[in-house]
């Protein structure tokens, strides 16, 4: 690939709510400018993460440069920049978009503007990018390409006149998105004889070549064997490949000034890799390393134990082969009375706990139980002294708390007119406080709110959803800490505590969650040979209970002309069906009743 | 009594078996199955419950000959190499065999009493709608001893939800006709069905007992997948068919029938003195036996399956050191089960009938046995360790801490 102009060089990003169609509208670009063809791009697609497939969402940032041979006659490099599309990632989006010059806001015709739609124009804004916006899905008979226009201009304040109508799925449009990104985006500025000085958007891990970090140069260039430096920890390393993905990857002599590309960096430590963090010569350095970087701090924390407790090491093995690629996921080791030992692992988010979580099941086989997950509480004791609580289980006795801080989010949600009342009702279930409220349009309204984490990270967002009949879009950011009346309360089966079952809440939903969760244990925990009580408890008060009745019959009664091998079948479907519970005293009890706080029906 | 051979007897002397309620001995040096099941695949009409294979047709259909005589050409085959030789109890279910009509049942029992010539039980399974005075004479003809009747119900309410293709008056009329023919009638009941209650349960068993019956064989409904039934009530709580309805109604069968001089004898059997069915127990005490027909399930000793692979071309060879083989024709699957598993089947499937398994049986597993006591599942009586109330009702508990024994 011949070096291109700095002035040909288009460096963009690709934004939208989720489902609005980026995904497609990606494949299509790479297929006008022959990147791939068609039937390679069906076989990347499966090569890639399939958590991310099946969710339609993106959780690495990714870099693929594109030849376009423009109307104008010029041959443009565009870098097309992925972003993670989720708020548990914002982090991670902002260094992306730090990369870029201009991004495309992609706006659904049928759906129209959305939470996320708002917090991603907000970021691109804020990165000072310049918008292209586009109208996508234009193909389909509900599309409202006049309305979305009107919206975004009401709603973003970004001039839509020009914005592009396309479909992602007929390819109709694609070719004046690109012309408007040649000339709307500009091309990058820096001093191409300056030190370098490259941003880290992310970074992943080679089985062979140790940690590969996807950059951009903003001043000056680099060369393989160049020795460089990472200016966070003032860690030295050698270049040792640099080139770009497109989207296999292709080695280049050099990475120029306002380019983008990826780095074999021959560090074996992903931990020394950061996202965020500025490259620059270990002679020549820059003056100042790119602006914004800080370590991502882990929001939602949850247990993670082996069902079986000898498979403890190939757990921990798991989760440092996860961490190689996901340098933001942290644990310490967590025992529990009912669950052995295991990890209190912290995530960025709730999906981000989810996608661990399946991967390990996943890639790793493990047969895991995640305890119902938790936020890092402030917890000040009588003594003076501050400690962060990340586990029930930690929580001191009452009479050495003097007080319980809890972390707050600013939250806003993008609804229709009609489930404003909706939305406010659950607000007040889950403790949230109404900070004001904008109209956007007719069909829209923001809300603005304050509501605890650890109140969303319960089953909020899809009880949004639901009441809501989907039409409701979250968005949230960290706020703060603030003090709350909180509780433990704690679970016994068959008359003993499960410290794995224990969980903090607020002291007026006590009686409440007690009551929803003793019933939805109930429902979870199959019957067993005795019967088993399972009460509610804060301290040594029971405040709620219900008994799973004893088993009577479980016996296969008729006899298939002495098909034994049918009966047998039975019997070792029911023992996977055990092997998969956990015993606790005499009770089997199922993966799923440590996360049953998550399904408790406020209803 | 029945007695299960034990593990090590099986695995050095395949074919040696004390077959249960008799003395008799089959020579070490022949080998030979010691019951016949054949199956016959075809119904009027598939009930909204069953997911066994049978295809629905009418007694017309040309289909029928040429299945009885496929299956009367294979039962020769067999004959001829010995293999029906000791053949003591002979079973012909379905599907419906009755569908078949009059000449061609009497074809095919007439075949199965020429192969198989010590029989000394032999049943017909039929269904009331189809069991005409032609097919009775044609059964007692052909030295037919015990017919099975599918009556499930003495409502009509209930039979209708079932998809039954009879009325209750049908079946008590054709189960009359039946015992009046001489022959050991047996019938099946279901309970835990829809539109059942405590009231019609104890009709419909009360009902077949006034008719005459020897044997009754309860069942409590299974929702299975893929049924029409299950599609029914797929999105309903069915709690006619909990499990504490099926527990309440299993209970009440017992009561009911052993007021009525019945001794359940098995998980769902009930018979009158020296009414056993001597066929089901081969099923529960692993004695060989062999399936003929589609659906037919066979379970053979190795000295047995080398016979059975000379007739039966789609077998594969046997695998060294399996002591006992699994099949059907239909799925064409053999299951090869070394002599532990076989033992471990053996102390699973014995638990099933009343009288339990020999205590010595699980000497090498004192942990088990204790543990099994413990839990209530099972107690010592003499020499046997025999399910309790519990055990009967919890069986899968029991079966399956004895299957796992399987695993070395």
């Amino acid at each position: 690939m011949n070096t291109t102009d700095t002035s040909l060089i288009r460096n963009f990003s690709i934004v939208a709510h989720i489902d609005h169609g980026k995904s497609t509208i990606s494949d299509r670009i790479l297929e006008l400018t022959h990147t791939v063809e068609q039937r390679d791009l069906y076989k990347q697609m499966l090569d890639s993460m399939d958590i991310e497939q099946e969710r339609g969402i993106t959780i690495k940032s990714n870099a693929v440069r594109v030849m376009y041979d423009a109307d104008d006659g010029n041959r443009y490099q565009f870098n097309l920049i992925d972003t993670p599309g989720h708020v548990d990632f914002t982090y991670e989006v902002s260094r992306s978009l730090a990369a870029c010059e201009g991004a495309v806001l992609v706006v659904d015709a049928t759906q129209g503007v959305e939470a996320q739609t708002v917090s991603n124009a907000l970021l691109a804004m804020n990165a000072n990018l310049e918008i292209v916006p586009a109208i996508n899905k234009i193909d389909l008979p509900s599309a409202e390409p006049e309305r979305v226009r009107e919206e975004i201009e009401e709603v973003l304040a970004i001039p839509a006149d020009d914005a592009v109508c396309v479909s992602g799925k007929t390819g109709e449009g694609i070719h004046d998105l690109l012309e408007s990104i040649c000339y709307l985006v500009p091309p990058p500025e820096g001093d191409a004889k300056a030190p370098l000085k490259a941003l880290i958007l992310d970074s992943y891990f080679d089985a062979y070549r140790g940690v590969v970090a996807m950059i951009r140069v903003f001043d000056g260039s680099v060369s393989a064997g160049d020795r460089l430096v990472m200016m966070a920890e003032d860690q030295p390393f050698l270049a040792e490949e640099v080139g770009v993905k497109r989207p296999l990857e292709q080695p280049l002599n050099m990475l120029a000034m306002g380019e983008v590309g990826y780095l074999v960096t021959g560090l074996k430590d992903p931990a020394l890799v950061r996202t965020g963090d500025t490259i620059t010569g270990e002679t020549r350095r820059c003056a100042e390393p790119c602006p914004g970087y800080h370590e991502a701090k882990p929001m939602v924390f949850t247990g993670i134990f082996p069902i079986d407790n000898k498979y403890y090491e190939n757990l921990r093995d798991a989760l440092e082969k996860l961490k190689v690629n996901d340098p933001s996921l942290t644990w310490t080791p967590e025992t529990s009375v009912a669950l052995g030992f295991g990890f209190r692992v912290g995530f960025l988010g709730l999906l981000h706990m989810e996608v661990v979580k399946e991967r390990l099941e996943r890639e790793f086989d493990m047969d895991l139980i995640a305890t119902s997950p938790s936020v890092d509480y402030h917890v000040y004791l009588t003594d003076g002294t501050m400690i962060e609580v990340t586990s029930p289980q930690d929580l001191p006795v009452p009479e050495k708390i003097e007080r319980i801080e809890e972390p707050y989010l600013k939250a806003t949600v993008i609804v229709p007119p009609d489930y404003v009342g909706a939305v406010m009702q659950l607000l007040v279930d889950h403790r949230g406080t109404s900070t004001d409220m904008v109209y956007l349009s007719e069909k829209s309204v923001e809300m603005h709110f304050d509501i605890p984490l650890a109140e969303l990270i319960l089953d909020f967002f899809d009880q949004l959803k639901s009441r809501t009949k989907g039409y409701a879009s979250l968005d949230y950011e960290f706020s703060g800490y603030a003090p709350s009346d909180l509780v433990k309360l704690d679970i016994l089966l068959a008359g003993e505590e499960v410290d794995a079952l224990s969980f903090i809440v607020h002291r007026d939903k006590a009686y409440q969650m007690g009551r929803g969760l003793c019933d939805k244990l109930k429902e979870i925990i199959p019957r067993q040979q005795f019967e088993v009580p399972i009460q509610g408890a804060i301290g040594n008060k029971i405040i709620s209970r219900s008994t799973v009745k004893a088993h009577r019959k479980d016996v296969l009664a008729k006899c298939y002309g002495g098909d034994i091998s049918r009966k047998r079948k039975l019997l070792e479907k029911q023992k996977e069906g055990k092997k998969r519970m956990k015993s606790i005293g005499r009770v089997d009890v199922p993966q799923e009743a440590f996360l049953a706080v998550l399904k408790v029906d406020d209803e | 009594m029945s007695q299960i051979a034990s593990f090590g007897a099986k695995a050095t002397a395949p074919g040696v078996s004390v077959h249960s309620g008799s003395t008799l001995r089959v020579p070490i040096n022949k080998p030979s199955v010691k019951a016949l099941y054949i199956h016959v695949p075809f119904c009027a009409k598939k009930c909204a419950y069953c997911d066994f294979l049978s295809w629905p047709t009418s007694a017309s259909d040309p289909c029928l000959d040429s299945y009885v005589e496929a299956t009367v050409r294979e039962l020769h085959a067999l004959h001829d190499r010995g293999l029906l030789e000791g053949c003591r109890t002979a079973y012909i279910g379905g599907g419906t065999p009755t569908l078949l009509g009059g000449s061609r049942l009497g074809m095919l029992a007439g075949c199965v009493r020429g192969v198989a010539p010590s029989l000394t039980e032999f049943t017909c399974e039929a269904n009331p709608d189809s069991l005409t005075d032609d097919v009775l004479t044609a059964m007692v003809a052909s030295d037919v001893s015990r017919i099975s009747v599918g009556v499930q119900s003495l409502n009509d309410a209930e039979l209708m939800e079932l998809g039954r293709v009879h009325t209750a008056e049908q079946a008590k009329e054709r189960v009359a006709a039946a015992v009046s023919a001489g022959l050991d009638v047996s019938v099946d009941l279901m309970c835990a069905i829809p539109r059942q209650s405590d009231v019609s349960w104890a009709a419909s068993l009360r009902g077949v007992i006034d008719l005459g019956v020897c044997h009754i064989s309860v069942y409590p409904l299974t929702i299975e997948e893929g049924t029409p039934l299950y599609r029914r009530f797929e999105h309903d709580t069915c709690e006619w068919n909990d499990e504490d309805v099926q527990a309440r109604r299993m209970e009440m069968a017992e009561q009911v029938l052993t007021a009525c001089g019945f001794v359940r004898y098995e998980v769902a059997s009930y018979a009158r003195l020296g009414k056993r069915c001597e066929h089901n127990i081969a099923y529960w005490t692993g004695v060989p036996y062999l399936g003929v027909g589609k659906g037919a399930a066979s379970m053979l000793g190795p000295a047995e399956y080398d016979l059975a692979q000379q007739v039966l071309e789609w077998l594969p060879s046997r695998r060294p050191g399996a002591s006992r083989m699994r099949f059907t024709a239909y799925d064409g699957d053999v299951e090869f089960l070394t002599s532990r598993e076989a033992w471990a089947e053996d102390l699973m499937l014995g638990m099933r009938m009343t009288d339990g398994i020999e205590t010595r049986l699980l000497d090498g597993e004192p942990s088990v046995r204790a543990e099994l006591i413990c839990r209530g599942l099972v107690e010592e009586r003499g020499n046997r360790l025999v399910p309790t109330h519990e055990g009967w009702l919890l069986g899968n508990e029991l079966y399956g801490a004895l299957w796992a024994l399987a695993e070395p």
